[in-house]
C-alpha cells in the first residue's frame, strides 16, 4: 500500500462526504475531460424509471444529454422522456420560477408520476432561481414529491454530481415510504449499480439464488417508492461507484445499516461481495448457501475459462476507466490471464489506487493524467494488445487500429457476475480474433510494401 | 405567417440541439482546428460525446472548464490558461472560442480579451476567433452557420478584404448547410467539379468526418479545409450556399470581395437537383455531363416504380429549419400527405414558407403525426414513432443508433434515388404488416 505515494491522485476530495473537506480540485482549462456535476446527478438519478426528470435550464442542457445512457428498465419508461423548461432570454431577465411551476404542474397532470426530480443548471443557479421554494410549494400543493437537485454543472465534476444526487436521495426520498410486505431478514440495498446492459438483473438473480433479496435498487431499474424504503434494509452494498459511498455512510449513521464496498466484475470479486453480504447479514443459513453457490459457480467458471486462458496467454491490456472499475476490472482480467500493463488513475481515489497496486504491483504504468495521446503512448511503449476504456475513447483506438473493449455506460454487454466474466472473455476473444485487424494492417496493393501506417 | 406553436410550458422530448454544438460541428470542417467551449466542462463533454457517437469519430473540442467562482470573478483567466495550453500542446492553425450561456449571462466580454491575447501573446500563427452562442436561441443550424460566418469574417479581415491574387474564374465556393452529411458534401463537391470548377468548401466535413485512418488519432481536426485554402476563397467567381441558413456567410463574401452568390434552400429530390444542375450548366457553359443525365433517368424511373407505395401515405417530419422544409418539398414530390412539420426554432425561411410549420418538440410531432405512415427525425424520435406506429426514418442530428448515417447520401439524383428506395421499402414493409394484421384478426 505504501506504493501509492508514487501515483498522483486527483478528484479524491469530491467523494468525501465531510462538509469540512476542502473543495474539489479545479479541472484544468484546456485539458479537462469528462462531464459536469449536472451530468453526474443525472447519471445517478435518471435510472429511477418511473419518476419524471425535469431539467430547469436552457434547451441544450437536456437537448444535448438525454437518451445517452444504457440503464435499462424492466417496466415504467417515464424516465426516458426528456423534460426541460427550455429557458429563453426573457426568462433569464425576468426569472423563470413561474415557468418552472407551470412545467411541474403540467407534468404532474399529464403524466401522473410518483415523483418529479427538478435539476438546477448553471444558468438557473447564476440568476438565483429558488428551486427549493418552488419545489416545496409544488410538493405541498400537488401532494407529490417534487425534489430539487441542486447540482449545476459549474460546481465541479461528474463525481461531485453523483454525490449531490445521493444527498438529494437522503434528504428527500429515503425513509419516506414503507415496504408493502414485511421486510425479510436478508434484504440488501445495491448503491451505485445502474443496470447498464441489464447487469442489475444478473446480480439480483445471483443474490436470490443465495437466498438474499434486493431491497432497494439505487438506482438501476429503480422505482421511486422502493428507494423510499431503503432504510429498512439490513445491509448496503456500494457497487462500483464510490460516489455513493457518502450516501452509505450517511445511512449507516442515521439508520445503523452496515455497508461495504464491492464489485461484481470477475469471479473473485463477485464471490467476495456475496460473502461480505452474508457476513454482514449475520445469517447462518445465508452464509451456508452463499458458500455452496460460490463453490459451484467458481468451479464452473474455472472450467469454462480454460480455453480462454490458453488463448489469452501473454496478452497485455491497457485499462483506462474510473473509480472502482479501475481495480475491479483488473481482477477480472487477471482471472482471464490477461496482464494489465498500464492503468489510468486520473479518476481514481487514493483507495482505488492502493487496490490497483495490490492487484498488479508496480510494474504496470500508472497514467495519472487524462488525454488520449497519453494513453496511446502507453499502448505503444508497453506493446499492449488491447485497450479497455469508456466509449469516449473508442474511436481514438479505432483510428489507431487498436482492439478495444467498451467498459462504460454506453455498452450493450453485461459483464457483471460469473456469467458476465465468461461474456467478457468471449467478447475479448471475438475482438482479438476479428479478421479486420489483419486487413487494417495490410497496405493497399498500390502502396509500397512494408510501409504500413506508423503506430 | 405560417409558424405555429402549441401552448405548453415545458418542452417534452426536446428536438433542440444546442447552437454551441452546431458551432463545434462547423469547426470540424477546418483542418488542424479545435473548438474551445468557454463554459462549464459539461458543455464541451456533452457536445463531444454526442458528436462522437453520431460520427463515430474523434471530435476536436476543449473547454475552459469554468467553475462557479471563475464565472463570478474572472473567466478570462481560465480562457487564457486554456488557450496557452492548447496552443503549446497541439499547435492548431485555428481555434474557435465558442461562448456559452454561462459567459453570456455573466456578461463576460471575452472577444476583447481575445483581441488583446492575439496582440500581446505570441499566438504563433494560430488564428483565434470568438463566436458567442448561448443556448437560449436557435438550434444546431444557427450555431453552425454563425461559426462559418465567423471564420469567413476572420479570413476577410486577415486579408484586409483583398483577394490573395487574381480572380480565379474556374473556382467556386461551396457553403454546405448543417443538415448535409459528409457523404452529401462529397457528392456536391463531385457534382460541382464535374462542371469543370475547382471547389473550396467551408466547412468541409467530407474530408474530416467521413471516416478515415490516414492520420491516426489527433486532438485536432483530422481533415477539412486548410486555412490557406480559405484565403483563396476571396478569389472565387461564385459562392454556392446550400440551405438558407448559409446565406449570411455567403453575403459576407459578396460584400467584402464582390463574389456573387446563389442560395439553394431546397436540397432533396428531383426538382431541387434540377435547379442546381441547371444553374451549374449556365454558370460554367458546360452542358450537364452524361452521368447526371443518366442518373436523372434512373431517379425518375425509381420514382415511377415507387409511386404505387407512396400514394396515399402520410408523414410527419421534425428536423432543423432548413432540413425540414427541404424534406417537405421532397415528400410533396412523392405525393406524401404531410401531417405536420416541426422545427426547434423559428427562422426567416420558416416565416416565409408556404407550408405550416410548428415550432416545438418531438412530443408535438407525436401529437401531429397520429396515424402517419412515416416519421422523419433524429434518433430521439424513434420511440415516439413506435408509439404512434409510424415507420421511422432517421435523419438530421443526432443519429447515434445507426451505423454510417453520417455517410448516407440524399442529395443529387443518386442521393434522391437512394432516399426514394429506402423509404419506399419501409412503406412496402408496412403494407405487408397490415396484411398480416388482417389475417390474424
Amino acid at each position: 500500500m505504501e506504493a501509492t505515494s508514487k501515483v498522483p491522485v486527483h478528484d479524491t476530495d469530491c467523494l468525501n462526504l465531510e462538509p469540512k473537506s476542502k473543495a474539489c480540485p479545479r479541472p484544468k482549462p484546456g485539458e479537462a475531460a469528462g462531464g459536469c456535476a449536472f451530468d453526474g446527478a443525472q447519471i445517478t438519478l435518471l435510472p429511477i424509471a418511473d419518476a419524471a426528470h425535469l431539467v430547469h435550464g436552457p434547451a441544450a442542457c437536456i437537448g444535448n444529454s438525454w437518451e445517452s445512457r444504457g440503464s435499462l428498465s424492466s417496466g415504467p419508461r417515464l424516465s426516458e422522456y426528456g423534460f426541460g423548461t427550455a429557458l429563453g432570454e426573457r426568462d433569464i431577465i425576468f426569472g423563470a420560477e413561474k415557468k418552472l411551476k407551470a412545467s411541474i404542474d403540467y407534468i404532474a397532470v399529464r403524466f401522473a408520476p410518483p415523483a418529479i426530480f427538478v435539476y438546477a443548471t448553471c444558468v438557473t443557479a447564476l440568476i438565483g432561481e429558488d428551486l427549493d421554494a418552488v419545489c416545496g410549494e409544488a410538493s405541498t400543493r400537488l401532494g407529490l414529491p417534487v425534489i430539487p437537485v441542486t447540482s449545476p454543472g459549474f460546481l465541479g465534476s461528474k463525481n461531485l454530481g453523483n454525490r449531490l444526487a445521493g444527498e438529494a436521495l437522503m434528504q428527500y426520498v429515503i425513509g419516506r415510504s414503507e415496504p408493502d410486505d414485511a421486510v425479510r431478514g436478508t434484504s440488501v440495498n445495491l448503491l451505485g449499480e445502474y443496470n447498464i446492459a441489464g447487469e442489475m438483473w444478473e446480480i439480483e438473480r445471483l443474490m436470490n439464488r443465495a437466498g438474499i433479496s434486493v431491497s432497494s435498487r439505487i438506482t438501476g431499474d429503480g422505482r421511486f417508492r422502493e428507494i423510499g424504503w431503503a432504510h429498512r434494509a439490513k445491509v448496503n452494498m456500494v457497487v462500483c461507484s464510490r460516489a455513493l459511498l457518502g450516501l452509505a455512510k450517511r445511512m449507516e449513521h442515521t439508520y445503523r445499516i452496515p455497508y461495504f464496498e464491492g464489485s461484481f466484475y470477475g469471479a473473485k470479486e463477485t464471490s467476495y461481495s456475496l460473502r461480505q453480504m452474508a457476513y454482514l447479514l449475520n445469517d447462518r443459513d445465508t452464509e451456508f448457501k452463499v458458500d455452496r453457490l460460490i463453490e459451484r459457480e467458481e468451479a464452473r467458471v474455472a472450467e469454462a475459462l480454460k480455453p480462454y486462458r490458453k488463448l489469452f496467454k501473454g496478452k497485455r491490456a491497457i485499462l483506462y476507466t474510473g473509480g472502482v472499475k479501475s481495480w475491479s476490472v483488473i481482477s477480472a482480467l487477471n482471472e482471464l490471464g490477461i496482464r494489465v500493463v498500464g492503468v489510468g488513475t486520473n479518476k481514481s481515489t487514493a483507495e482505488d489506487v492502493s487496490r490497483i497496486v495490490d492487484r498488479i504491483g508496480e510494474d504496470a504504468e500508472y497514467i495519472p493524467e487524462g488525454g488520449a495521446k497519453r494513453i496511446l503512448k502507453a499502448v505503444k511503449e508497453r506493446k499492449a494488445d488491447l485497450m479497455i476504456a469508456g466509449g469516449r475513447n473508442m474511436y481514438v483506438a479505432m483510428k489507431e487500429r487498436i482492439p478495444f473493449i467498451d467498459i462504460n455506460q454506453e455498452r450493450h454487454t453485461a459483464y457483471a457476475g460469473y456469467d458476465g466474466l465468461l461474456r467478457l472473455a468471449e467478447q475479448i476473444r471475438y475482438t482479438l480474433q476479428h479478421p479486420v485487424w489483419e486487413l487494417a494492417e495490410r497496405p493497399a496493393p498500390w502502396e509500397e510494401a512494408g510501409k504500413t501506417h506508423d503506430r | 405567417m405560417t409558424v405555429k406553436r402549441f401552448v405548453k410550458p415545458v418542452s417534452v422530448n426536446p428536438l433542440t440541439v444546442g447552437p454551441s454544438l452546431g458551432g463545434v460541428l462547423a469547426v470540424q470542417g477546418c483542418y488542424r482546428a479545435i473548438a474551445l467551449l468557454h463554459g462549464a466542462q459539461g458543455c464541451a463533454a456533452f457536445s463531444k460525446s454526442l458528436l462522437t457517437r453520431h460520427f463515430r469519430d474523434t471530435i476536436a473540442v476543449q473547454t475552459s472548464a469554468l467553475q462557479e467562482m471563475d464565472v463570478i470573478f474572472d473567466a478570462d483567466r481560465n480562457l487564457e490558461e486554456a488557450l496557452n495550453l492548447v496552443i503549446a500542446k497541439h499547435r492548431p492553425d485555428l481555434i474557435v472560442v465558442i461562448g456559452t450561456e454561462l459567459t453570456d449571462v455573466s456578461g463576460t466580454d471575452y472577444s476583447a480579451f481575445i483581441r488583446k491575447y492575439t496582440r500581446e501573446q505570441a499566438s504563433r500563427g494560430c488564428l483565434i476567433i470568438p463566436v458567442i452562442l448561448p443556448d437560449f436561441n436557435g438550434s444546431l443550424e444557427l450555431g453552425y452557420s454563425a461559426v462559418v460566418e465567423g471564420i469567413v469574417d476572420a479570413v476577410i479581415q486577415g486579408q484586409g478584404g483583398r483577394a490573395p491574387g487574381k480572380p480565379a474564374a474556374g473556382q467556386i465556393n461551396l457553403l454546405p448547410g448543417s443538415c448535409l452529411t459528409p457523404g452529401d458534401v462529397m457528392e456536391l463537391k463531385e457534382i460541382i467539379s464535374d462542371f469543370g470548377f475547382e471547389v473550396i468548401t467551408i466547412p468541409d466535413l467530407s474530408t474530416s468526418l467521413s471516416g478515415h485512418l490516414l492520420t491516426g488519432f489527433s486532438p485536432l481536426t483530422r481533415g477539412g479545409a486548410p486555412l490557406d485554402d480559405l484565403k483563396q476563397m476571396l478569389r472565387s467567381r461564385y459562392t454556392i450556399a446550400i440551405g438558407a441558413s448559409m446565406e449570411r456567410p455567403a453575403r459576407r463574401l459578396q460584400n467584402a470581395a464582390c463574389i456573387p452568390y446563389q442560395v439553394f434552400s431546397g436540397i432533396h429530390g428531383l426538382c431541387a437537383t434540377d435547379e442546381l444542375l441547371a444553374f451549374l450548366q449556365q454558370l460554367s457553359g458546360v452542358s450537364v455531363p452524361l452521368r447526371y443525365r443518366w442518373q436523372r433517368e434512373n431517379l425518375l424511373d425509381s420514382m415511377l416504380d415507387a409511386h404505387f407505395h407512396y400514394a396515399g401515405s402520410s408523414a410527419v417530419a421534425a428536423l432543423e429549419p432548413d432540413h425540414v422544409l427541404s424534406m417537405a418539398a421532397w415528400l410533396k414530390e412523392m405525393g406524401v400527405m404531410i401531417k405536420g412539420l416541426v422545427a426547434p426554432c423559428e427562422t426567416q425561411l420558416l416565416k416565409e414558407a408556404e407550408q405550416e410549420v410548428w415550432i416545438g418538440d418531438l412530443d408535438d410531432a407525436e401529437t401531429l403525426g397520429k396515424g402517419a405512415d412515416l416519421w422523419i427525425s433524429n434518433c430521439h424520435g424513434r420511440k415516439g414513432a413506435a408509439r404512434i406506429r409510424a415507420s421511422f426514418l432517421a435523419a438530421g442530428f443526432p443519429v447515434s443508433d445507426e451505423l454510417g448515417s453520417y455517410v448516407n447520401v440524399s442529395v443529387g439524383y443518386r442521393g434522391a434515388m437512394d432516399l426514394v428506395n429506402r423509404v419506399g421499402n419501409m412503406l412496402i414493409r408496412r403494407e405487408e404488416a397490415r396484411h398480416e394484421d388482417r389475417l390474424c384478426q
